[in-house]
């Protein structure tokens, strides 16, 4: 069946945007650079599989037992579970909706997420395959979460995937999406688009979890929310792993009463390598906003995040700020943590902080005093460190992994970061 | 059995803070330590629990006749010392209780159950009229002054040491405050326990009535002698006691 006429040509211009476009690279001021000059993009290809009954395991263990509204998973290419049995929702893979429920899919699909925005939004908007489509009609209160999985786990894999969430006015709802992989052996490419649509009075809690694992994953993704009137999103995604992230996640609050909150976290290691630039954008005059990042670096990591508050003209009376905090944890890790700010209004307040830091000795000390081993004040104080952020998961299943995995990676970082602490003792 | 300071020189980068100090608290005795700002109060409470900011040149420090001058800071609290700080430093994302709780195993072979730890807690907080919220707040977190010093109090509550040093503690206490704290003190005091105290006033000391006051001026201790000290002290202020060490000289 051909895919619909707007869909098509959406994808023609993608197409042309693709090859017009060379690999880019990615340069700040500064040290910083991504590229994906060590990524053999050809030698990649979007793997087929096909339907299952029963969950990878993978997915079973970071999903756990709990009950959902509804539940897709993408592996490479192919949708291979798709469940949803809540009436007042549609979760369906997303070239399903396209069929099925065009005039739905329509106004939204792309709306924030133009097809010329460099060579992999280009390639995604031209390839993605299966999907996820969300629809909360308007007043649905869900109690169960909405989940999204996108697994890669074989090499070679080229994954394009594409999340679309319309939540409609005075809905309420929870989504998570997951990125996973286990270990592979070889390149990989999520090449992912994430948009969602909070109607007037909504109130949304949004989560993104990625672990990709210790595989060569590389991740270029878009990842857009917007929030209209009056509706409320509270975002919180978090980096556990990835051999090679590059993305770009944008929260918009487009009218008036909107609110958000994005809070996020990454914890790098061995030489991953972690770009996010994250803007906050103010659309609209009587918006707030307030977000928080925290990351720490252990092994020979790389790590950038930059975020800005961008406050449009007329947006009066706009309140929002931002901090972001990095935490070096070994001799060789290296990052930054850049606050920024354009404002084109006045009448607005806007403040923004970051720092770069390590451990402080002086709580360290604080709680050896109390009879607590060096090592392991280390430990907690890290984890208390992410805990804010952790917190705004406001979901228990979800923080109680988070916390599992930050646990993990800082038994597994012990040594370097006991070198690293003990040398400045 | 006691806390034995001898001939003790600390140093803080280049500059010597401490320049001989000596002092014995006996388990059962209580202390008051008095002296100016900038004396080196703080340098000895932070010196006896080893804080690695400042270097001891020349010296000991021996708990029970046990050497703890060079040992870790956490081995020092195992070892029964504490000390309840001037200037608490703040643990974020973890919470009063939980952070007891991790003390409080830090000195015992095996855990101690929840149920047991919620007693003894919920004691100690009823003791120092403490609100049960309080221990879900993150460790001195936007504590107001007043509340920091609580905490370190509830965490001198439940450790138990044999020997532990109060860091004006009573500064930025109300009134009320101040003798909640003070009978929270009074209650632990025993054979098997000795205190020093810090302070600059002797409101506290009319509470925790100490048997020895030493004056430090300059790191040294210049002047010692029994409660009255206090009382002259308050009376004619350190001018004099400078002029008289000057004298001496
Ligand atoms: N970490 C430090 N770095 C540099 N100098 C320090 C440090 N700690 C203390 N000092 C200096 O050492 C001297 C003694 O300070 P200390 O804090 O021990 O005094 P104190 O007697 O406790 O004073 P106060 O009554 O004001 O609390 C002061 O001159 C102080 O500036
Ligand atoms: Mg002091």
């Amino acid at each position: 069946m051909p895919e619909p006429a707007f869909l098509e040509e959406r994808r023609a211009r993608a197409l042309e945007a693709y090859e017009a476009e060379p690999v880019p690279t990615w340069r700040r001021s500064g040290f910083w650079t991504t590229s994906l000059r060590r990524l053999e993009l050809d030698a990649l290809e979007p793997r087929r599989y096909d339907a299952v009954d029963q969950l990878p395991q993978i997915v079973r263990e970071h999903l756990g037992d709990e009950e959902h509204s509804g539940l897709i998973v993408q592996r490479g290419a192919s949708i291979i579970y798709a469940h949803c049995d809540d009436p007042s929702v549609t979760v369906t893979p997303l070239e399903q909706a396209v069929e099925e429920h065009p005039e739905l899919v329509e106004p939204w699909l792309g709306k924030r997420l133009p097809v010329d925005e460099g060579k992999f939004a280009a390639a995604n908007a031209a390839f993605w395959t299966g999907g996820a489509f969300i629809n909360v009609p308007k007043e649905t209160r869900l109690e169960k979460p909405i989940q999204v999985v996108y697994l890669i786990d074989e090499p070679g894999t080229a994954q394009y995937a594409h999340t679309l969430a319309v939540i409609g006015e005075h809905a309420e709802c929870r989504i998570r999406e997951y990125c996973l992989a286990p270990p592979i052996d070889g390149q990989a490419l999520h090449a992912g688009a994430f948009e969602l649509y909070a109607a007037a009075g909504a109130q949304v809690q949004l989560a993104h979890y990625q672990d990709w694992g210790p595989g060569e994953v590389h991740d270029v993704s878009v990842k857009r929310v917007e929030v209209a009137r009056d509706a409320r999103v509270k975002w919180v995604p978090v980096h556990l792993g990835g051999h090679l992230t590059k993305q770009t996640l944008d929260i918009v609050t487009a009218e008036p009463g909107s609110d958000m909150r994005h809070s996020g976290l990454y914890f790098t290691e061995r030489d991953e390598h972690l770009d996010l630039f994250t803007t906050d954008k103010h659309e609209a005059g009587h918006t707030t906003g307030d977000t928080v990042w925290k990351g720490a670096l252990t092994g020979e990591s790389r790590a950038s995040y930059e975020g800005l508050i961008h406050i449009v003209p007329h947006a009066q009376e706009t309140h929002t700020y931002l901090q972001t905090h990095q935490m070096l944890l070994s001799q060789k890790a290296k990052g930054d943590a850049i606050p920024s700010l354009i404002v084109e209004v006045d009448n607005v307040s806007a403040s923004h902080g970051g720092t770069v830091g390590e451990l402080d000795e002086e709580q360290i000390f604080y709680m050896q005093t109390r009879g607590i081993p060096r090592a392991e004040a280390v430990r907690v104080l890290v984890e208390g460190y992410f805990e804010e952020v952790v917190q705004r998961l406001d979901d228990p299943g979800l923080e109680a992994l988070v916390r599992r995995r930050i646990a993990e990676k800082l038994a597994a970082a012990e040594e370097q970061v006991r070198e690293f602490i003990g040398e400045r003792a | 059995m006691s806390l034995e300071i001898q001939n003790l020189h600390v140093r803080i980068g280049e500059r010597e803070i401490l320049r001989g100090v000596d002092l014995k608290v006996e388990r059962g005795q209580t202390h008051a330590l008095m002296g100016p700002n900038g004396s080196g109060k703080s340098t000895l409470a932070n010196t006896l629990m080893g804080n690695p900011n400042y270097e001891v040149t020349e010296g000991k420090i021996l708990l029970d006749g046990e050497d703890l001058t060079e040992a870790a800071p956490d081995e020092r609290a195992r070892a029964g010392l504490f000390l309840a700080f001037q200037y608490p430093a703040t643990i974020p994302g973890v919470s009063v209780a939980n952070f007891l709780r991790m003390a409080v195993n830090a000195r015992r072979e095996e855990n101690i159950k929840v149920k047991e730890f919620g007693q003894i807690l919920g004691k100690h907080m009823e003791l120092l009229k403490i609100e049960r919220a309080f221990t879900s707040r993150y460790l001195n977190e936007g504590f107001s002054g007043g509340e920091k010093k609580r905490a370190e109090i509830l965490q001198l509550a439940m450790l138990a040491p044999d020997f532990a040093v109060l860091d004006e503690t009573d500064s930025g206490l109300d009134i009320d405050a101040l003798r909640i704290v003070s009978d929270g003190v009074n209650a632990m005091r025993g054979d098997e326990r000795g205190f020093l105290i810090i302070t600059h006033y002797t409101r506290i000391l009319s509470y925790v009535k100490p048997e020895f006051v030493h004056i430090m001026l300059d790191g040294r201790i210049v002047r010692q002698g029994g409660s009255e000290l206090a009382d002259e002290l308050e009376e004619k202020g350190y001018e004099f006691v400078r002029e008289e060490v000057a004298a001496r000289a």
